[in-house]
């Protein structure tokens, strides 16, 4: 890894934003290296961090008693971690963790909806493609809960 | 709708002489099927003399109705079709396809010599010529030729019969299959009151026509078969608009009448099983008791069955509504991208055998009016 | 519409079995094993004909038949290597049987992966569950030929990490030039790979020229639908993507009617389809 990191404006989420809506938020984002095994934040965390993932690999995990560590998604590049701070809704729903070496543009939550409250045009740009990359994660997780491939007990 | 008939003309046969085409065809090792009356309908059996035809009778069929009633004269075929079909003989409802016995090499797989009766088919319909046609398209013209139904419909003889009364549920006129035979057939018959006008397709039809006391065809003769073919048209009155009909059932497969028709259907298969071009099947296990010799057998299925559409886990089509959607827009619209006809004939049968008289040119029409 | 033809020749009597011998029984994933058949008779396998992407049916006189894709073209007297999952009668008295004992084989039949088609081509390759199994032929045809395609993926999603299948073959098709990209479902603790549904992957993967790309593939059809519509919104055309359908197959010569889904016999005019002509019957409920 090293040579391939795309710019944010490159990421699935930067190239869905209009241009001068990416570069008023450029200078919010920072680039952050997390290496394999690194926890990026845990379930129940009161982090104030939206991150683009521009590199690697990051699984998402929830902590259910009696069965430890459920992993539930792995995340790549173009994916956000961290939406319940920017939404407001409160602290973190799973842990993230590192699989690969990964790359994350991260920003403040709070500062980029200063910025939306701010500036409310490209708060919509910013929030729609929010929704958007969440309603790509739900339909992902649909499919995960049809659990197609469940074994059949059938007579015929 | 001359043409056919140049080539070998026609003849007259009296009355009383009907009898004399039977037996002409036994003696040429025909196996006569042909209609007769069985618990209450006209259905087609192996026949062996004039007396076993429903001389004198007719039918009154309605949707969900069929009554067998008598005529005022003694007309032989003055009637229309019934629960039967001529499928049966070339496509038989329970057939061995091959054999399997249990050897100490293992399995040894057989093939069922398919020794059929040469038919002769007695009395078929101008729509029932057509639904012949159809299902020759599917067992013979494909990419892969049923041995069965070929090695009964090679050396089948058929004998026609011009409709000269309709019945109520008759639609062949909306599908262009009759009433009058065309094509399909080696010998038709006229009934007037005083015998047959013979109409001569083939050289096989001619080989019969030649064994019976026939006469030259008369003016007034000619005339009178006219007038009878004309009663048939007359008294069709149920009518089925098909302009577009692939399209419109096909981009209209969500359509609320769907539901409409599913809360009336009781998947009961009726439809399926005497309609003449349906040809859906299942194969069989059919084992001794040890299991060392096992047949295949093909059995007549429907669409309707719910296990029809079974894959690892449930059917497909679980629903009624999902169900008949798929017979009708077979019947009506895919058969046409399949086989580039119709699968419908216009013979009615599905509608007057419907136990709760679902009318599929009536459901056709209810989707045309509010698509 | 023309008339539809199959490229396969006519058999003889399409109902007959050929009696086929098992010469070894693979166990790949828990309930999945791969049978490998030779014909009997060295006529029988003089005159059989493949190519990726058919099935035989499988008869077990007595029990019943199967419809099964072919996961690898036969050996020399032959009749091909069948992927199988216990998922009722015939397949469970399939499990019960051992080398050396016979069943009937009637094939191979269907339309196969469109591999004339894909010269050239970056070749992206989706498979969910046992719907590698008919991948793999395709997988290994393409292999044995390898210099003429682009890049070539293979995506596969299952739902766990030990039912993901022909696992101990990944390394050999990467070091042939595959890319092999796994995920599962429902991760086990020592699981550090890839969790999510497979349409993710697809979603992931670099397609440097979209144009050239093709996608072909099997698996629920649920999968396919949202595979086929992640790649569609990419740029990659309907008519450069590929699935396998499967249906209730009885006679599998389009004579018995039961594997119709609109118009289309599955096992005549299918089981493969260009997307184009089926993604609209796949998108009507209970079709």
């Amino acid at each position: 890894m090293g040579d391939d990191i795309p710019s944010l404006a490159s990421t699935t989420f930067g190239s869905n934003l209009p241009p001068d809506v990416v570069s008023a938020l450029v200078g919010l984002f920072r680039e952050q290296s997390v290496p394999a095994g690194a926890t990026i934040f845990r379930e129940g965390d009161d982090t104030d961090v939206l991150s683009v993932i521009a590199a690697g690999e990051v699984s998402l995990e929830m902590d259910v008693p009696g069965r430890g560590r459920q992993r539930l998604l792995s995340l790549g590049p173009g994916d956000l971690l961290g939406w319940s701070p920017l939404l407001g809704g409160g602290s973190m729903t799973a842990s993230a963790t590192a699989l690969q070496d990964s790359v994350l543009y991260i920003a403040s939550a709070h500062e980029l909806r200063a910025c939306c409250e701010t500036n409310r045009e490209l708060g919509f740009y910013l929030m729609h493609e929010v929704a958007r990359s969440l309603g790509r994660r739900l339909l992902a997780t649909r499919l995960q809960m049809l659990d197609l491939f469940c074994p059949v007990n059938a007579e015929l | 709708m001359a043409g056919y008939a140049e080539t070998h003309g026609a003849r007259f046969l009296q009355v009383d002489d009907l009898g004399g085409l039977i037996d002409a065809l036994r003696s040429q090792g025909y196996t006569v099927v042909g209609p007769t009356i069985d618990q209450g309908a006209i259905v087609y059996r192996e026949i062996s003399s004039a007396a076993a035809l429903p001389r004198g009778w007719t039918d009154e069929q309605q949707p969900g109705v069929y009554r067998l009633t008598q005529r005022e004269d003694n007309a032989y075929f003055g009637f229309s079709v019934g629960p039967h079909s001529w499928k049966q003989f070339f496509f038989p409802p329970r057939t061995t396809l091959t054999t399997a016995d249990r050897t100490a090499d293992g399995w040894e797989f057989g093939d069922v010599e398919q020794a059929a009766p040469r038919y002769a088919l007695l009395g078929v319909r101008a729509c029932e010529l057509a639904a012949i046609a159809v299902q020759d398209r599917v067992f013979l013209e494909g990419s892969y030729i049923d041995p069965v139904y070929q090695a009964r419909r090679d050396g089948a003889l058929i004998v026609a019969v011009n409709c000269t009364q309709a019945a109520q549920t008759c639609f062949c006129t909306s599908m262009g299959t009759g009433p009058r035979c065309t094509a399909g057939f080696d010998l038709a018959l006229t009934e007037i009151e005083s015998g047959f006008l013979i109409e001569i397709a083939t050289d096989a039809g001619q080989a019969i026509a030649d064994l019976l006391p026939t006469n030259a065809v008369e003016e007034p003769q000619q005339a009178s078969a006219a007038v009878a073919r004309q009663k048939a048209v007359d008294q069709i009155t149920r009518r089925m608009d098909t302009s577009g009909i692939r399209d419109l059932l096909m981009t209209n497969l969500n359509h609320a009448r769907w539901d409409d028709v599913a809360a009336r259907c009781l998947s009961c298969s009726n439809c399926t099983m005497v309609c003449p071009t349906c040809f859906c099947a299942s194969v069989n296990e059919v084992t001794d008791l040890q299991g060392d010799h096992v047949e295949r057998e093909r059995v007549w299925d429907s669409c309707f069955q719910l296990n029809f559409s079974y894959i690892s886990g449930g059917a497909v089509r679980d629903q009624i509504r999902s169900r008949y959607r798929q017979w009708l827009t077979h019947k009506l619209a895919t058969w046409i991208d399949q086989f580039g006809t119709s699968g419908c004939v216009g013979c009615g049968r599905c509608i007057t055998w419907c136990p709760v008289g679902i009318d599929l040119t009536a459901e056709v029409a209810a989707i045309r009016e509010t698509s | 519409m023309s008339t539809r033809s199959n490229t396969n020749a006519p058999l003889d009597n399409p109902w007959q079995a050929r009696c086929a011998v098992i010469e070894s029984v693979t166990a790949e994933t828990p309930g999945v094993a791969t049978y490998r058949l030779r014909f009997r008779d060295p006529q029988d396998a003089q005159r059989y004909r493949f190519r990726p992407g058919q099935f035989n049916m499988l008869y077990i006189p007595g029990v019943g038949e199967i419809a099964i894709s072919l996961s690898a073209a036969p050996q020399i007297g032959g009749a091909g290597d069948h992927t199988i999952r216990v998922v009722g009668n015939v397949t469970r008295r399939l499990a019960a049987l051992a080398p050396g004992e016979t069943l009937g084989v009637r094939g191979a039949f269907g339309v196969g992966w469109p591999v004339a088609d894909l010269r050239g081509a970056d070749v992206v390759i989706v498979a969910g569950g046992i719907g590698l199994a008919p991948l793999r032929s395709l997988i290994y045809d393409l292999i044995s030929q390898r210099s003429a395609f682009g890049r070539i993926s293979v995506l596969h999603g299952a739902r766990t990490p030990d039912e993901l299948l022909y696992s101990r073959e990944y390394p050999s098709w990467e070091a042939a030039g595959v890319t092999v990209q796994t995920t599962v479902d429902r991760a086990r603790p020592d699981w550090s790979g890839c969790v999510g549904v497979v349409t993710m992957l697809v979603d992931r993967l670099p397609l440097p020229n979209v144009p050239a790309t093709a996608l072909l593939m099997c698996g629920p059809e649920v999968m396919m639908k949202y595979v086929a519509r992640g790649a569609i919104a990419r740029g990659v055309s309907t008519a450069r993507i590929w699935c396998a359908l499967e249906r209730n197959m009885q006679c599998a010569v389009g004579l018995c009617g039961h594997c119709q889904l609109g118009p289309e016999f599955i096992c005549k005019d299918g089981p493969v389809f260009r997307y184009d002509r089926v993604a609209s019957l796949l998108s009507v409920e209970r079709l």
